[in-house]
């Protein structure tokens, strides 16, 4: 009775932690680095699990997922540098599904100001 | 989707504005806070449960219940102190997502069961005297369901952010 308790227990748990291993990476991102140049419709923000922003390019509205707060913080981009309506050219990997406007940069520049957020990346 | 104005409201909430306002090592601080509940809660939990289960014959059920009842409701105290704010961060992004919808519903039949467990003739029984096997086959059971019901909650609470 106790072994098959115990086993089940490792087989459950190790059905739970295996996905936690994929997170923060890039697994679903495309590795080739990909340029965008857009306008900013969302300017950074520093709450939550990453810093997000959101830019328009033509007629599609990209999500931008950039390192955690407190690394890009340190990077120099703070919330509210950026203007919304300010042009940006942003460096990143976007997802593998190009049907969806997502991804995760590694450098943005607005005007003369450059923010390497993930600089080992590049 | 139906739950959209919810998840908007819930993310323009004064609570929301608050926790975003909070600095940059917030979220990690709150997701530590929860991560901290959730360990209290379902280890404790599992000790319990595995003994109604049948583990651990040789110590007396209350011995366990007691300290780790009282665990649990700690640890559920701070995983939904802590989670709610979390949702309120960014609440919009969960929109259309399917681990939310099997996360909260597995968590209300969660406490459904604890209810119906504590108001069960064999749990009140069980600090004052040795249980009869038909009374042991109720705890067992209830047990059975915790165990599912917590393990089904943490997986798709944990599989909300990889959606």
């Amino acid at each position: 009775m106790t072994w098959i308790l115990r086993s089940g227990l490792a087989a459950a748990l190790m059905l739970v932690a295996g996905p936690v291993i994929a997170h923060h990476g890039w697994g679903g991102q495309e590795e080739a680095v990909t340029s965008l140049t857009g306008t900013v419709v969302q300017g950074v923000s520093l709450a939550g699990p990453h810093a997000t922003m959101k830019i328009k390019v033509g007629n599609d509205v990209w999500d931008l997922t950039l390192a955690p707060p407190a690394r890009t913080a340190s990077a120099g981009l703070k919330e509210g540098l950026i203007p919304v309506g300010a042009t940006v050219m942003v460096r990143g990997n976007r997802n593998l599904d190009h049907a969806r406007h997502e991804m995760k940069c590694i450098y943005i520049k607005q005007g003369s100001n450059e923010y390497h957020v993930y600089p080992d990346r590049e | 989707m139906h739950l959209a104005p919810l998840f908007r409201w819930l993310e323009h909430s004064a609570l929301g504005v608050f926790t975003r306002s909070l600095g940059v090592w917030s979220y990690g601080i709150i997701n530590l806070a929860h991560i901290l509940g959730i360990t209290l809660l379902f280890g404790s939990i599992l000790i319990l449960d595995l003994r109604l289960l049948g583990a651990w014959r040789h110590v007396p059920l209350a011995t366990l219940s007691r300290p780790t009842t009282t665990m649990a409701q700690i640890g559920l105290v701070l995983a939904v102190s802590s989670g709610i704010p979390m949702l309120t961060v960014k609440t919009t992004d969960y929109i259309g997502n399917p681990f939310l919808l099997i996360k909260f519903p597995v968590i209300a039949l969660a406490l459904v069961n604890v209810w119906l467990v504590h108001r069960s003739k064999a749990w009140r029984a069980h600090l004052e005297r040795d249980l009869q096997p038909a009374e042991q086959r109720r705890l067992a059971q209830g047990a059975a369901l915790s165990l599912a019901f917590w393990l089904t909650a943490i997986t798709a609470g944990r599989m909300i952010a990889y959606w």
